[in-house]
């Protein structure tokens, strides 16, 4: 991946004031259907990523100081990981791929509903629509290409939502006294990244993600021994067949 | 009884080794193609959609056909006895020339251990397989099976062109069990000497 073309988001929930106007930026784009959820338990809306939800503000309510509520918000969608999961374990050429701007976006014409993807991805992000093909966040990769802003991007009013070269924000973040960023090295580096200013758990991140240890293997490992395998397996035959040629019938009925 | 011909598998079990060995060629190289992202696929399946629809129904006839393996090889593998011990322990007589390997029954060593591995990863393939096609909501599943269906392949990629191998070139006159399925009493007689033996005192007997 080119570094220096790489693009990402870069999110600062301490910016964030909750509007949601990237959610409803995200839906107006992406022409997501509206989806009735009940009676939420917080503000939180919908509950989590859903196939018409690529983008979530997720409001976290935790205590204070001097006894006052603190309550944050937090933006969830695809990271488009530098090494990501979900390309890895696809079953599909071409269902999942990497853009020159570093994210990860899907064909669903291309996608066979395996969702193997779902199961190998570090933040549970792939979802699935009514023909059970993937769909999430795919960093508008539609505007970018043409120069434009992703729509979550383009709306917040705070800019709590950033999108920008990789390099750069990560550079601008530093010199506002971030001294690492979520996702700068995780999985070969995020192209989501976020500003934290706690541990990555007070905001609801997982530490250290990785992709899942047997999905390493199988890629490592179980899918190289597939070929070594069957070509053993047609050598040692074929060395067997030279060195030690099969006994004739003649030499069975001698030996009785 | 007479120095003729003797049945050494029965029509069921020949059409079942048949058919196992069609939908394997089917199974195998779509998993490859799925494996290694072969668009070269496309040209038999048109796309990945529809070579997953023939991967998914032959992977049914596949379960349905290790089931009736089961049935026909279960009992051999479990009657594994200290004679199949020494056959392994001496690669079967198939090392050197001259070898002379303990008496076998109806299979020998070599064989129950292919139709365990048949079994043991017919089982482990048809049973990921379904879970990774049926239900695949539970993600600590779906990556047990992913797993399991992988190492299932491997196990059966690296065995079956052996088996084939074993079956055909290396032994003379075996392959026609799978075709006319008796071969000449003298030869089983040398290859299987302990089932040949029980057949003929159960005929005296008789
Ligand atoms: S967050 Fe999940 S879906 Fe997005 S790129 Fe990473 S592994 Fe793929
Ligand atoms: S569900 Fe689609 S995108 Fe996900 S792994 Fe399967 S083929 Fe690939």
């Amino acid at each position: 991946m080119a570094e220096t073309r790489r693009k990402a988001i870069l999110i600062s929930p301490e910016s964030c004031i909750g509007c949601r106007g990237c959610q409803t930026a995200c839906k107006a784009w992406n022409q997501l259907p509206g989806q009735k959820t009940g009676d939420p338990a917080n503000f939180q809306n919908p509950p989590d990523l859903a196939p018409t939800a690529f983008n979530l503000i997720r409001y976290i309510e935790m205590p204070g100081d001097a006894g006052q509520l603190r309550w944050l918000f937090v933006s969830r969608r695809c990271m488009h990981c530098g090494d990501a999961g979900c390309m890895k374990i696809c079953t599909a050429p071409g269902a999942l791929s990497r853009t020159k701007e570093g994210a990860v976006v899907y064909d669903q014409d291309k996608c066979i509903g395996c969702k193997l993807c779902s199961a190998s991805c570090p933040f549970d992000v792939p979802r699935f629509d009514g023909r059970d093909k993937v769909v999430k966040c795919h960093q508008c990769h539609d505007r970018t290409a043409e120069g434009f802003l992703p729509a979550c991007a383009k709306t917040c009013p705070t800019g709590a939502i950033r999108f920008g070269d990789r390099g750069e924000l990560i550079a601008t973040a530093k010199k506002a006294g971030y001294e690492k960023l979520y996702g700068e090295t995780d999985l070969e580096g995020l192209g989501t990244l976020y500003a934290f200013r706690e541990t990555p758990k007070t905001y609801g991140m997982i530490e250290n993600p990785a992709v899942p240890e047997s999905v390493v293997f199988w890629h490592r490992v179980l899918k190289p021994l597939s070929v070594i395998g069957t070509g053993a397996a047609v050598a040692l035959s074929l060395i067997h067949y030279i060195a030690v040629p099969p006994k004739r019938d003649e030499e069975v009925k001698r030996d009785d | 009884m007479t120095d003729g011909m003797i049945r050494k598998a029965g029509v069921f079990e020949i059409v079942n080794h048949w058919a196992m060995s069609i939908t394997f060629l089917v199974l195998g190289a779509t998993g490859f193609g799925f494996l290694f992202h072969m668009e070269k696929m496309n040209v038999i399946f048109g796309d990945f959609n529809r070579m997953r629809t023939v991967h998914n129904w032959f992977g049914v006839a596949f379960s349905v056909l290790v089931l009736f393996k089961i049935v026909l090889y279960l009992p051999h593998v479990l009657s594994f006895d200290g004679d199949d011990v020494r056959w392994l322990l001496q690669g079967g007589g198939y090392l050197s020339k001259n070898a002379v390997v303990p008496p076998q029954g109806k299979l020998n060593a070599g064989q129950k251990l292919f139709a365990a591995v048949i079994i043991v990863a017919g089982v482990a393939m048809a049973a990921s397989g379904f879970i990774i096609w049926l239900m695949p909501g539970v993600k600590r599943w779906l990556l047990l099976s992913q797993l399991a269906h992988n190492v299932s392949f491997d196990l059966l990629v690296f065995a079956i062109p052996i088996h084939i191998y074993l079956a055909s070139l290396a032994s003379p006159g075996s392959a026609r069990i799978m075709l006319s399925g008796t071969v000449p009493l003298a030869w089983a007689r040398k290859r299987h000497a302990k089932w040949v033996a029980a057949l003929e005192s159960k005929a005296a007997v008789e």
